[in-house]
């Protein structure tokens, strides 16, 4: 499996505080690469350096050979991030916001066309496409967001908290997704505090705390080593 | 290019709500509806004025006074009654809002030239500006009679000399110079009529101004407030296209809801201050003043507003990060509105020239400023003023984009929040 995205001594601070302390990790193609790990361990702050939301302090990023500092629009190109809590423009019709979003990645109508009927497929959410964002539940949301995500194929799709707000049943569908994409070719970075969701999607997985990752492997890895029934276990092994 | 528009589409379908239209068009309504109301109020206060007389004395004199009024374009209704008191209740009952009573022997008294009052009753019956128009007519009304009276006194102690030539000795015959230009006319009637012209022109710019602005900020804000500001700022299109695209659609709505806006309130106003055009006399002494503004002093004059504007929306974007929702931009656009109203008051009361140099550097390094300044400047070929004015904007523009573009392609753009007294960092 050819890896497509490196991330080599990343560190980020905000002032004197330093959110990463120096973390690796390499996603490879069509695989799901998650980060667990408790709040403010510096998941989402990584998953949003990635996603050219926020500047490196050191290290490097790079993704399909493109240099995240050097070319974040090239970056940009390839990616695609559905942050933790994310809306959709509330006076736009939901096919309407996905044309919006297509058409920022497509080269022609065709190919925004395409893109759309991708989204509807994803999204499930029929007839009510045509209703405006304002009237949509939470999940309903997050369902068109994650087609959005997803439609244009990218080369790495980011998630954080994929299944935030959504019950059991839709966040089932979401994960079956997920999976399904990743089978097509599509990486996915996402992180969550779920570790059952974790362990259902995830090739690898790497724990992280306090800015540093404190191992990684793919699960079974991971709880054989441990010696854990469960991520959870193997969570709490690692941090002691 | 195609990233542009598409979101530049969005932005100005987004600003361009069914609220902000229908509030507008009602806003314009309501303007319109008052306007007409106040023309009428103004037209009917404008035409000859009705007043009542109960003349006690029905001598000559009397008689020739009541002409007199009348030939001086008021409609004189004569009251019949015993007493003054009867003829006040018998005027009360009307819609006349003014009774004179000529006492007893008021012709007699006038012809030994002894003073004798004239009663006259005022009923107020409402507080409007309008209604108070009252003491005007009153004042109207003696100017009137003791006119009347003392040229017919004056034509019948001396009838070789016209009473006009009696009363006012001197003539004169005026002059306004403005730079190397001369007209005959009066220099009060030329600012009053150049004043009426151009008083909207600052309420405009005010306008424009604001509306840009609170466009701009409240853009960003709600792209905050609906959390879609993050996704934005991944996808694949540069980080000046967002804040340009931004800007232009802010700017562009700012500027059709401020014309909405004046359509309305110009025809507010015109009850108020009437038909310009229609002075009579004065309009060709501003031409040969060159106090109109042509072609050219428009396209001066639209460069420094021009200017304004592009320095209000990159401000505005620059605040607009600071919101964290769109309830906070509204106390944002503060600033903004201190800004804009400091010169929109001194260019009403107050000349810069004469002003002491420090107060005069903070009003010129105001970017806002200019383009208030730039009307005086340009009327007073004064084009030097106001290219630095535009070059000064320019310059400010500039630096303002570049620390909105550095501030958007940093983390500041997320991280950065108006909290006073706190510092909130995002992990």
């Amino acid at each position: 499996m050819g890896m497509i995205l490196n991330v080599d001594g990343l560190k980020k601070s905000y002032g004197a505080v330093e959110a990463v302390k120096g973390i690796s990790f390499q996603v490879g193609q069509g695989e799901i690469f998650a980060l667990i790990g408790p709040n403010g361990a510096g998941k989402t702050t990584t998953l949003r350096i990635v996603a050219t939301l926020l500047t490196i302090t050191q290290g490097t990023i790079s993704l399909l050979g493109h240099d995240l500092r050097k070319n974040p629009e090239k970056f940009r190109e390839n990616i695609s991030y559905l942050p933790e809590e994310a809306g959709a423009y509330r006076n736009f019709k939901g096919r309407d916001y996905l044309k919006f979003m297509a058409n920022f990645y497509a080269g022609t109508p065709d190919a925004a066309a395409a893109y759309v009927k991708r989204a509807e497929e994803i999204a499930g959410l029929g007839d009510r496409l045509a209703s405006k964002v304002g009237t949509y539940s939470k999940g309903m949301v997050r369902k068109l967001l994650l087609a959005r995500a997803l439609m244009t194929r990218p080369a790495l799709a980011i998630l954080d908290e994929p299944t935030s707000g959504l019950d059991v049943i839709n966040s089932l569908e979401v994960r079956e997704i997920i999976k399904r994409y990743a089978r097509e070719g599509i990486s996915v970075l996402l992180s969550s505090h779920n570790m059952l969701e974790i362990e259902f999607l995830s090739d690898r997985v790497a724990l992280i705390d306090k800015g540093l990752i404190l191992d990684s492997g793919t699960p079974q890895e991971l709880k054989s080593k441990y010696q854990a029934p469960n991520l959870e276990n193997v969570f709490r092994s690692a941090l002691r | 290019m195609k990233n542009f528009m598409n979101l530049f589409r969005k932005e100005v379908k987004e600003l361009l709500s069914k609220q902000l239209i229908v509030s507008l068009l009602l806003m314009m309504g309501m303007f319109y509806f008052i306007g007409q109301m106040t023309k009428k109020e103004a037209a009917r206060a404008a035409a000859a004025q009705k007043i009542s007389v109960f003349d006690r004395d029905k001598s000559d004199l009397s008689g020739r006074l009541l002409a007199g009024l009348q030939a001086m374009n008021f409609k004189i209704e004569a009251v019949t009654a015993a007493t003054t008191e009867a003829a006040v209740n018998a005027v009360r009952e009307t819609d006349t809002s003014l009774l004179i009573v000529i006492p007893q022997g008021f012709g007699d008294s006038m012809t030994r030239l002894e003073a004798q009052p004239v009663e006259t009753y005022s009923f107020l019956r409402n507080f409007s500006v309008m209604g108070a128009r009252t003491s005007a007519i009153v004042r109207a009304v003696l100017e009137a009679i003791n006119k009347v009276l003392s040229d017919e006194t004056l034509k019948a102690r001396i009838p070789e000399i016209s009473p006009d030539r009696l009363k006012n000795p001197i003539k004169s015959k005026d002059f306004v110079i403005i730079k190397s230009r001369i007209a005959e006319g009066s220099a009060s009637a030329v600012a009053g009529f150049v004043t009426s012209q151009t008083v909207m022109i600052p309420v405009i710019l005010m306008m424009i101004i604001l509306y840009s602005s609170q466009m701009v900020i409240s853009a960003i804000a709600m792209e905050k407030q609906n959390k879609t500001l993050e996704t934005l700022l991944t996808v694949p299109i540069s980080r000046t296209s967002i804040v340009s695209a931004k800007m232009l659609a802010s700017g562009l709505v700012g500027l059709l809801s401020a014309v909405i806006y004046m359509i309305g309130f110009r025809s507010y106003m015109s009850g108020f201050t009437g038909d310009m055009a229609q002075m009579p006399g004065v309009s060709q002494v501003v031409q040969k003043l060159g106090l109109t503004l042509n072609a050219n002093a428009l396209i001066i004059l639209g460069a420094s507003l021009f200017f304004a504007i592009l320095c209000a929306l990159a401000m505005a974007t620059i605040l607009g990060v600071l919101a964290e929702d769109f309830r906070s931009a509204q106390s944002l656009i503060m600033p903004m509105l201190i800004l804009i109203m400091i010169p929109y008051f001194v260019s009403m009361f107050a000349d810069v020239k004469t002003m002491s140099f420090p107060i005069k550097l903070f009003i010129l390094a105001n970017p806002f400023s200019h383009p208030f300044l730039a009307m005086q400047n340009i009327f007073l070929e004064n084009y030097r003023a106001v290219a630095l004015g535009v070059l000064y904007m320019a310059v400010f523009f500039g630096i303002m984009v570049y620390i909105a573009g550095r501030i958007f392609s940093t983390d500041k753009v997320l991280t950065m929040k108006l909290r006073w007294g706190k510092k909130k960092v995002v992990l």
